[in-house]
């Protein structure tokens, strides 16, 4: 099987699949490949494809590691965001603010999980729970208006640069580019696909195995807030319920990607390449004015599609390396 | 019987968590009594406690069928898209005019169905439980879309609703016996039948179970039917309470279920738990639940309190088991 490096077969077929499922919809509604249509996907693929970012991490740290708490942060945070510009707090302030209560709702997530020993999925569907009915307590179960809000913070959703959208190029891209790195380039990379392929091995290597899969955990509180930012900025609201779907979605484009559900493969170059397959899916479907929970569902038939046709080719391949 | 368990080399209690259903009898006494102060004996109002006992029968029926999911290493997180599917495919046979005997087995066979479409995606498509969950949890749900379009079912017979809710035995709605039945039976079945037994061996360790002639797969495959088919029964008993099908029939159902199994002490690596601690557990839900609504305390605090009580429940329990870590 391929170490932690990237399977070469992947982009291909996530490549073949974009331009499937985007020649799919274009017969039914050739108009859907034009230039304003295209920038409307990428603008929806960045939020989910940041939170996908951290998503990778937490999955490839094994031990069945997985967040699902991230749509509650990215509401959570959308949340505590609108009451602070209420409260007439400057934006750049409350975006810094916003981001710290993101991190640290990382970080009981990575205190759950490594600290008090929960298995992840009781741990975040528990702060999924928490999470959510802060937002809604924050909130009063209403969504706040945003829409006067200083042009220069709504820009974080709505800006262009180059002709482009803003979060796509400022945003998204370094954002990418550093988990890229952070992944393939230093030695924390390195140690948490060790961690995830055989955590005792880790362990006896000397590395903080705790330490390793918990700032993961962080990493990816702090991708789910800033997709909760940048969602907030887009529509000039702050919604409590903004990030319903986005475990499932995000844990799809992971899988998606090629990252192993049992940890200690894939990349985010991978996931970045899924994003773009299932942002064309997801924005092709409301464009065909699905309701959300046909593109969830859609998802759902992706996620368990993938996964069937993927373990036989796996144990494939290990019978004949072996 | 007793002869044979004595015989045994181990009992299942005996692996059990020490201490955990005093815990939880002890916090359930301090909310009760709290609740009924501060709300001023309107707990203890006989509306009240019917509403209490035919809500956690509800949550709890299903529990039970989730406990043997999670002691065999699994869960189930599509649960309540389950419940809201076979709602909608046994309140379509309503609406058409279908007979309550007539019915009952479409909701009972849906459900088994339903989960046996886990099973079969998690055994033998060798997807992580979650994962495989997660998937049919949204697509159960684009189901009740297709399945109900924009209508609500309403044609729902009054005499389910007489049956199970409003007719007492023994000063507890129906509903609420049947459900204390079958944590009996259930609780029988892991403690002294030989499958009982199987499923602590699994979830304690698959491989030597494996190699003591035990078959994981068969064991996985009934654990998942039989909580799709406890879940088809509570679809039933859902519409008993509130007669009326919706698309969002029971969304969030799955988390008072997965958070009362939790908090009665099955954990989730398999091979341990009791049903005991899953009756207890479904009744701290409940009665939080309960007091949020009789407190006037804005619902929205419902889902922060049970993060924090889960949080703190097995965080605590999970830190001391692994102390010697």
């Amino acid at each position: 099987m391929h170490a932690s490096g990237f399977d070469r077969t992947r982009p291909l077929l996530l490549a073949a699949m974009a331009v499937l499922a985007l020649a799919g919809f274009a017969v039914g509604h050739p108009d859907i490949l034009s230039g304003a249509n295209f920038g409307s996907m990428a603008v929806f693929g960045v939020e989910i494809g940041m939170i996908a970012l951290g998503q990778t991490l937490v999955i490839s740290g094994g031990d069945s590691g997985i967040d699902l708490s991230v749509g509650a942060i990215a509401g959570l945070a959308q949340v505590v965001l609108g009451r602070l510009l209420h409260a007439d707090v400057t934006w750049p302030l409350a975006v810094a603010v916003t981001l710290g209560v993101g991190l640290g709702l990382g970080a009981i997530n990575a205190l759950a999980v490594t600290w008090l020993r929960i298995a992840p999925i009781i741990a975040t569907l528990a702060t999924l729970f928490g999470y959510a009915g802060l937002a809604l307590v924050l909130s009063g179960g209403t969504n706040i208006d945003l829409t006067q809000q200083s042009s220069w913070f709504l820009a974080l959703g709505q800006g262009h640069v180059l002709g482009l959208p803003f979060q796509l190029i400022a945003l998204y891209l370094p954002l990418l580019a550093m988990f890229a790195f952070l992944q393939h380039g230093t030695g924390y990379g390195r140690a948490l696909y060790l961690t995830g392929t055989n955590d005792r091995a880790a362990a006896l290597a000397g590395l903080r195995v705790g330490r390793l899969r918990g700032a993961a955990y962080v990493l990816c509180g702090l991708t789910a807030t800033i997709a909760g930012i940048v969602g907030a900025a887009r529509l000039g609201t702050a919604r409590p319920d903004a990030g319903m779907n986005d475990n499932l979605i995000s844990i799809a484009i992971v899988v998606l990607g090629g990252t192993g559900i049992f940890g200690g493969t894939g990349s985010v170059v991978g996931t970045a390449l899924a994003t773009v397959v299932i942002a064309i899916v997801d924005y092709g479907l409301s464009y065909n004015d699905f309701n959300p929970i046909y593109q969830a569902g859609v998802i759902g038939v992706i996620l368990i599609g993938v996964i069937l046709v993927e373990n036989p080719v796996l144990a494939w391949r290990a019978r004949r390396f072996k | 019987m007793s002869a044979a368990v004595m015989g045994a080399p181990k009992v299942p209690r005996l692996r059990l968590p020490q201490g955990r259903e005093a815990l939880l009898l002890i916090t359930l006494a301090v909310l009760v009594a709290g609740i009924g102060m501060f709300s001023h004996g309107a707990f203890w109002s006989r509306i009240n406690l019917d509403n209490l006992f035919v809500s956690s029968a509800i949550t709890l029926i299903p529990a039970i069928g989730m406990t043997v999911v999670m002691l065999t290493g699994g869960i189930d997180v599509s649960t309540g898209s389950m419940l809201g599917l076979t709602a909608a495919i046994g309140g379509s046979c309503f609406a058409a005019g279908w007979s309550l005997a007539a019915t009952v087995p479409v909701f009972l066979l849906a459900g088994a169905g339903l989960g046996l479409v886990n099973a079969v995606l998690i055994i033998k498509g060798k997807i992580p439980p979650v994962i495989a969950t997660l998937g049919t949890l949204s697509i159960y749900r684009m189901i009740v879309f297709i399945v109900l379009g924009s209508n609500w079912i309403t044609q729902i017979p009054p005499v389910l609703t007489r049956v199970f809710v409003v007719d007492h035995v023994l000063w507890l709605p129906v509903v609420a016996l049947i459900a204390l039945g079958l944590v009996i039976v259930a609780s029988l079945f892991l403690r002294y039948f030989r499958w009982g037994r199987h499923v602590y061996a699994l979830g304690n360790n698959e491989e030597a179970a494996r190699l003591a002639g035990i078959r994981p797969e068969r064991i996985k495959l009934a654990a998942y039917v039989m909580l799709g088919l406890l879940t088809g029964f509570a679809a039933l008993l859902t519409l008993g309470q509130s007669p009326m099908v919706q698309t969002s029939t029971g969304s969030g159902f799955v988390l008072q279920v997965i958070a009362a199994v939790v908090l009665g002490g099955t954990s989730l690596s398999g091979g341990r738990g009791t049903m005991a601690g899953t009756l207890l557990g479904t009744l701290v839900v409940q009665v939080v639940d309960d007091g949020i609504v009789l407190l006037h305390i804005q619902p929205f605090w419902n889902g922060v309190a049970l993060g924090v009580i889960i949080l703190a429940a097995i965080g605590l329990s999970s830190r001391r088991d692994a102390g010697g870590m």
